[in-house]
């Protein structure tokens, strides 16, 4: 695939209970994203928004944000998906030719909905919602025993995981604050209250307010914008099926295949040598495991042995992941954005050294049900 | 620069008030089987992504594609999923062309689904809440819960619509019967279309008006009818295309453009900072799309059009506003015969959104028709040739509009 500029982003400070209102949040993320590139209004093109009508309590839920986030008169639409897969949409708008810049902002207010009963509403209608037994909490319950029984992996193993990340976290000054702890221990982990076991609360990404911004350029237009351009070289995404019987929950076969679709197209043979640093969108800790198992970076149930922490060997999540802050709709994209700011040098106290590759990924549904994954090149 | 994609197929489910006899699931896979049995030569394993959507808000159910995976053939296979509303469906046909014209490595057959079943929630309730959203922001200007109950009455798209029907009433002197000839050209249309709701061969103009009213000027006879029904439709490349059907359509022009959202009026009540029936969104879109497929002269080089019209004036106007006809010379043109069958200029053969309306699929049943005419395969076929068509979309609190422009040359000039 032609490869597409990332030319500018921004993201807000993550809240739990943000003092201020959506629109400003989306402003604030979307004017910055076009200052950070030196940009105008006027060279917008198009708009992909990242909502979901279901965690704004309102239906059209992008009506009342073309002008906040900058879609007055441009061509826009909006991706009712994780903030990644709207990069997704605004990548194919650029390579399709019609458009120079494309500007992709994703987030919501998760202070002001229930999330978990809004997720409730993406089961299935019939048999799974009215008794509620399977939804989202349960789910990564059933999917982390799964894992632990096949490859014999102890919780403490899993704990370190939201251990790192959340010491990770600390270092991200926009990470959320509750999330940010560098004394935290596996101990701490293990004994916080039980979401549904073996899963305990801090082992779970919790949900934020927070907006992120994007911009993507074609490559010429790109290099003239900025003289540190981050290059899209590869994507890839892919839906499993919903059942939890049908899928093998210790694996993420749609990561696999997303993995393989995006290293394709990159022409990555050997993920594990060629890249240096991975943000995955991880909703609970044990998901990075199965993820950097998926996509190549670890042996199969060996996740747990990988030196993952920023001065490791294959840094993941150096930002504090998804586990740092999940503002439902921008998780992923603020993947992204982190996978920029490490091949930008731009990471600040938790910047890895001599990141040349990095992918990133996002993630919606029960389990992870879709996932899709990016790879970023730096350099001009 | 991005491939020339064409349209191979396009399929409808059966559309009624209550599909009861299917679940969602089921009423998608209706859709996805009469779009792939014209295509023989491709199988369900052929395609190699999915783009679909629908408004979640109307049954009560959340990104419901997850759990229909297996109903539309996507089990571990890349899909997205694309909701602006009304527009859904437009949107979902304009990024089933994005993605097949990105050019990505193994992505060259695209199915796009959009559907609704509106049987199973409350659409009102659900398109009420477009509108009821900002209470903090209404009780902080001093609006009294008396107005917030007035605000919840007009937010439904008929609350709004209204506005926007006597704004254009206004400027272009029309009558109600002009809007009610445009109700009977479409429901006899509908009788000759398969997968149509509201079937009346008979009706008269007298009849319509002779129906009582919801809000001024629209009456109940003139609405639209509130529909469970889906439509799916493939994308592929130029090359794929010529081998799998004879006659390929060309997606020479997409563009969806939303105009500011304040076009409802703070609270509701229509005092709104811009005319409703200005629609900056549609001459801003139609301004895209055409330059995009090398159309300079709209009204000579359209051969066929389908405009997504709930409402009779909404169709006078987009007629207008996408550059067909003159600024108020559309209601003449229904007198004349003009957007008849057999007219110079047919408009919504298929009986449009004004016959049958199941919000998510609708705006993307417009190309879906337009691109079937071009084919040959249309239900109430034109008896002209088809060379070059628009399907639109409108969405959005009265101000997205989505237009995809076909044609059987591909456009390459503007590339």
């Amino acid at each position: 695939m032609e490869k597409v500029g990332i030319v500018g982003y921004n993201q807000v400070k993550l809240y739990s209970d943000a003092n201020y209102g959506r629109y400003e949040m989306i402003f604030e993320a979307v004017r910055g994203a076009i200052d950070n590139a030196g940009l105008k209004k006027k060279d917008i093109t198009t708009v992909i928004s990242c909502t979901n009508d279901y965690y704004d309590g309102r239906t059209i839920s992008n009506c009342f944000t073309v002008e906040v986030g900058g879609g007055y008169l441009a061509d826009e639409s909006k991706v009712e998906m994780d903030g990644a897969h709207g990069v997704l949409y605004g990548l194919m708008r650029i390579l399709s030719g019609n458009h120079k810049l494309a500007v992709v902002w994703g987030g919501s207010m998760a202070s002001c909905f229930p999330y978990h009963t809004a997720r409730l509403y993406e089961t299935d209608p019939t048999w799974e919602r009215p008794n509620a037994y399977v939804n989202d909490i349960t789910a990564a319950g059933f999917q982390m025993r799964a894992y632990m029984e096949k490859y014999g992996v102890s919780a403490e193993d899993i704990a370190k995981i939201a251990v790192k990340n959340r010491k990770n976290a600390s270092k991200n000054p926009l990470a959320l604050e509750e999330a940010q702890n560098s004394n935290i221990t596996v101990k701490d982990v293990l004994e916080s209250d039980i979401y549904a076991a073996p899963v305990t609360e801090l082992m779970v990404a919790q949900p934020c307010d927070g907006v992120a911004a994007l911009l993507l350029a074609p490559e010429k237009h790109a290099l003239k914008i900025t003289d540190k351009p981050v290059w899209i070289t590869g994507v890839g995404w892919n839906q499993d099926p919903y059942y939890l019987g049908d899928r093998d929950l210790s694996g993420s076969k749609s990561m696999e295949l997303a993995g393989k679709m995006a290293f394709n197209a990159a022409g990555i043979k050997n993920p594990k040598d060629e890249i240096q640093v991975a943000e995955l969108f991880e909703a609970y800790a044990h998901e990075e495991l199965i993820f950097s198992e998926a996509l190549g970076l670890a042996e199969k149930g060996k996740g747990a042995d990988l030196s993952s922490e920023i001065d490791g060997k294959l840094p993941i999540n150096p930002s504090g992941g998804a586990i740092g802050g999940n503002p439902p709709c921008a998780t992923g994209l603020i993947r992204i954005i982190e996978a920029v700011k490490q091949l930008r040098g731009e990471a600040g106290k938790y910047q890895v050294k001599d990141v040349k590759k990095a992918v990133a990924s996002g993630q919606i549904g029960m389990c992870a049900q879709n996932n899709i994954l990016y790879v970023l090149e730096g350099g001009a | 620069m991005g491939r020339q994609v064409a349209i191979v197929s396009a399929g409808f489910s059966e559309h009624a008030s209550k599909r009861s006899d299917v679940n969602m699931g089921e009423l998608v896979s209706e859709a996805i089987e009469d779009c792939l049995k014209k295509v023989p030569s491709l199988e369900i394993n052929d395609i190699d992504a999915y783009v679909n959507g629908n408004m979640p808000a109307f049954e009560g159910s959340n990104i419901p594609e997850l759990w229909m995976t297996d109903w539309m053939g996507a089990r571990n296979k890349p899909l997205i999923r694309i909701t602006t509303g009304g527009t859904t469906g437009g949107s979902v046909a304009i990024a089933g062309y994005y993605t097949v014209t990105a050019g990505l490595p193994g992505v060259e057959t695209v199915l796009a689904i959009a559907f609704e079943q509106q049987s199973q929630g409350d659409t009102s309730v659900g398109l009420a809440s477009v509108a009821y959203g900002e209470i903090s922001i209404l009780n902080s200007m001093g609006a009294t819960y008396d107005h917030l109950t007035r605000l919840l009455s007009g937010g439904a798209a008929i609350g709004a619509a209204a506005y926007q029907a006597t704004t254009y009433m206004n400027k272009t002197n029309i009558t109600e019967e002009d809007l009610a000839r445009v109700v009977v050209q479409n429901r006899h249309n509908a009788a000759k279309t398969w997968w149509a709701h509201l079937k009346m061969p008979d009706l008269t103009i007298e009849q319509v008006l002779d129906t009582p009213y919801i809000q001024y000027p629209l009456r109940y006879g003139m609405v639209c009818p509130a529909s469970d029904g889906a439509c799916a439709m493939l994308f592929t490349t130029e090359e794929k295309a010529k081998d799998l059907c004879d006659i390929p359509v060309y997606v020479n022009g997409v563009a969806s453009v939303a105009n500011e959202s304040a076009i409802l009026g703070y609270d509701g009540s229509g005092s709104a900072q811009i005319d409703p029936s200005m629609q900056l969104g549609a001459i801003r879109s139609s301004e895209l799309a055409y330059s995009q497929a090398g159309i300079s002269f709209p009204r000579k080089e359209i051969d066929y059009v389908e405009v997504y019209s709930p409402f009779p004036n909404q169709e006078l106007m987009w007629v207008e506003k996408l550059g067909l006809f003159e600024e108020a010379t559309a209601p003449e043109m229904y007198k004349t015969g003009v957007t008849a069958v057999n007219g110079e200029l047919p408009v919504n053969c298929s009986g449009g959104v004004n016959s049958t309306n199941a919000i998510g699929a609708s705006a993307m049943e417009r190309p879906a028709e337009a691109a079937l005419q071009i084919m040959g395969k249309a239900s109430n076929q034109v008896p002209k040739t088809v060379h070059a068509s628009i399907g639109s979309g409108w969405g959005g609190s009265l101000n997205l509009i989505t237009l995809m422009v076909m044609a059987d040359e591909p456009q390459r000039k503007w590339r």
